[in-house]
């Protein structure tokens, strides 16, 4: 009878892989992605996620096994002890090792070009300034220089165009925030006293074919306080036209001496 | 096997126990998985009632009759006389604040049903004046939505963190704030577009709903449905109104006199309050159409700026100091924050808090960055917060003219792009930034 934790124990990798794979087909998984590197980021995610779902399927299996065939009722056998085996810590030590080696070099250039490589000459610049617990947007306006007069100001709504290079200027008002765009695979952390650029293109409006403008999430990845749970923004994703309109409206409103 | 072992049947006991708990908790997690109502928080009114309304533990008529006792005395007590006559107005004044109790419990309902008197309603022909029922319905209440989505108990789920349940600006959040969440009871709100005695217009409470107020902790609720922001302007709007008309009961309590407690003497007294909000959009400051202006037409007008702010007939100087960083002489307080005096002070939650004159070069505008923004808080003011109505009137037409206020206004807006305004070098990208 008590063999039955040892099957117990064998629930814990079934059940795990059925709703692992039950949430992919259902719809419980990666937000969409309309990004131009969105689907490197994915890719190397589920690379992971399958070495590692391999590797714990395995464990799980040698660790049911060893309980049912060791189950102290079933086997009298007195323990045996033993000093180990040199050759098997080797194994076990240089396997893993050769295995984060090569994941670590698998995605350097993945994080260099979402972290590092910075682009020259970005289509749309804008500064974001994190502050609790909201987003203050600013475009440069027409003279393309930040910190002039016909700058525009928006809180908690970033538009860009599509298909173009957007560079966001990242920075903080106060404590730690985190730039989080989901849609877009994009995650930076804002931090106070520096200017981080964060750089991305969205490659498509949205799935449905023919729309013009879609609205995703922009939200905080990195608690701020108390208000962190609901430091939510909108990133709405445009043609070029409607962003043009965006910031003409933006300019109006801005303007306005009625 | 001859028979259990003592281990062995130890053993087999802590295992029947053990299956014994397990089956009870999964039976439990699975009577808990039930579809049932979600727990509504429906508001502790009890909770709410101040130390006051506990009266002395003796009747008027009991302590009439020992008053009428000692003073038949030939040497009455005084010591006694006097804690008698205390306890008397202790009674009075639980009376006065019980009935003031059921009077605003007739007038506007409790937190989680509120209502307004069918006078102050709005009628189909005119949207805009009174109060819509079904919106202060779905703002009130506990949080929870509807099937569609739509969601009750906005003002919970929103706002009350910080304004409290009353509207009176002391919520769980509020000690940590600089500068405190309004308090809605006293019917000021500073950023309007009203003139300078007028209450707020509905747009103007959207107005701040919509784009916060920056450089406070007041949030842009701007991504919310414009439903939840109408519905949330007209509660404000309920919470201003029952405050004001709390604070004119209470001068019935203070003074020691009956509170009112019929329909018509309730009601006039409300319209009184109710109407004020009612004229607001006749109120509203609309300024003269500045002057198209080209380059150096614009620096002149700056220049005349800059002269009036440092002009004494402007007053700028005294608050916002002579470079507009906001360190001016004067130290004061606004109307909130007065009312705590050295001798009242236990009666509030929070300590006084300073007022803090605008630094004008930062370009973080409070009540928004336009132009005509910035032409209203000259011409009218900022209600409550001490910055007064420079503005021409009819009944002060030595103030500002729509021109020498446009010039400030174009001043006002240069000062954050001036040379001495910059902080640090210029921008290069991941670099230390001295803001």
């Amino acid at each position: 009878m008590s063999r039955l934790w040892s099957l117990l124990f064998l629930t814990v990798p079934i059940v795990g892989v059925w709703v692992c794979i039950w949430s992919a087909n259902n719809g419980y998984w990666m937000p969409d992605d309309i990004s131009s590197h969105g689907h490197t980021i994915d890719h190397l995610f589920n690379f992971c996620l399958w070495l590692t779902g391999v590797v714990f399927v395995i464990t799980e299996l040698v660790l049911v096994w060893f309980m049912w065939k060791y189950d102290a009722k079933a086997h009298a056998e007195p323990v045996k002890y033993t000093h180990g085996s040199h050759n098997l810590e080797i194994v076990w030590t240089i396997i893993p090792s050769a295995t984060l080696l090569f994941i670590a070099i698998y995605q350097m250039n993945a994080w260099a070009n979402v972290k590092m490589r910075v682009p020259t000459d970005p289509d749309v610049e804008v500064e974001v300034v994190a502050r609790q617990f909201e987003w203050r947007i600013r475009y440069p306006g027409k003279d393309g220089v930040f910190n002039t007069r016909d700058d525009l100001h928006t809180v908690n709504d970033l538009h860009v165009p599509v298909g173009e290079q957007v560079m966001v200027r990242l920075k903080s008002q106060d404590v730690l925030h985190d730039f989080f765009l989901p849609h877009l695979r994009i995650k930076q952390d804002a931090v106070p006293g520096m200017v981080i650029p964060v750089w991305f293109k969205a490659e498509r409006v949205s799935n449905v074919t023919g729309a013009t403008s879609a609205a995703y999430d922009l939200v905080c990845a990195e608690l701020c306080g108390w208000g962190h749970y609901k430091m939510k923004g909108q990133l709405v994703v445009e043609t070029r036209d409607e962003y043009e309109r965006f910031l003409a409206d933006l300019e109006k409103q801005q303007e306005a001496t009625q | 096997m001859m028979g259990l072992s003592p281990e062995k049947s130890t053993n087999r006991a802590a295992g029947e126990s053990l299956r014994g708990w397990a089956a009870a908790l999964c039976l439990l997690a699975a009577l808990g998985c039930t579809k049932a109502d979600p727990a509504q928080f429906k508001l502790n009114m009890e909770g709410l009632d101040p130390a006051d309304f506990v009266a002395s533990g003796s009747t008027d008529e009991a302590l009439a009759e020992r008053i009428a006792k000692i003073e038949q005395e030939p040497d009455p007590d005084e010591e006694q006389l006097s804690e008698l006559q205390n306890a008397q107005s202790a009674n009075a004044r639980a009376k006065g604040l019980r009935d003031l109790k059921v009077a605003l419990h007739a007038l506007f309902g409790t937190p989680d049903e509120p209502f307004v008197l069918k006078e102050l309603q709005t009628q189909p022909d005119t949207p805009e004046v009174g109060f819509d029922l079904a919106k202060l319905r779905r703002a009130a209440g506990p949080v929870s939505s509807l099937e569609d989505g739509t969601q009750i108990g906005l003002y919970r789920q929103h706002c009350v963190h910080c304004h409290g349940i009353t509207g009176d600006g002391v919520g769980p959040t509020a000690a940590f704030l600089t500068p405190y969440p309004r308090d809605f009871r006293r019917g000021i709100f500073k950023f309007t577009s009203t003139s300078e005695s007028a209450k707020p217009t509905k747009d103007d409470l959207k107005r701040t709903l919509k784009q916060g107020i920056a450089g406070t902790a007041m949030p842009s609720f701007a991504l919310l449905p414009e439903a939840d922001i109408d519905a949330l302007v007209e509660y404000v709007k309920y919470l201003a109104l029952r405050g004001e008309m709390e604070t004119a009961l209470m001068s019935y309590v203070d003074a020691g006199d009956p509170v009112p407690l019929t329909h018509e003497e309730l009601l006039s007294e409300l319209q009184n309050y109710a109407s004020m909000w009612d004229s607001a959009a006749d109120e509203v400051i609309t300024p003269e159409a500045p002057p198209e202006l080209d380059e150096p037409g614009l620096l002149a007008s700056i220049e005349a700026g800059r002269k009036l702010f440092l002009d004494a007939k402007a007053q700028c100087v005294q608050c916002h100091g002579p470079t507009g960083l906001g360190d001016g002489a004067e130290k004061r307080f606004d109307v909130w924050n007065e009312a705590k005096t050295d001798t009242n002070l236990a009666f509030f939650s929070l300590p006084k808090q300073q007022l803090q004159p605008r630094n004008l070069r930062s370009g973080v505008y409070r009540g928004g960055r336009r132009p005509v923004d910035l032409y209203r808080r000259i011409q009218a003011g900022i209600k409550g917060a001490q910055m007064p109505s420079m503005g021409q009137t009819p009944a002060k037409p030595s103030g500002l003219t729509p021109t020498e206020i446009w010039n400030l206004v174009h001043y006002v807006q240069s000062l954050p792009y001036e040379p001495t305004s910059e902080t640090g070098s210029p921008e290069r990208s991941i670099q230390r930034d001295r803001n």
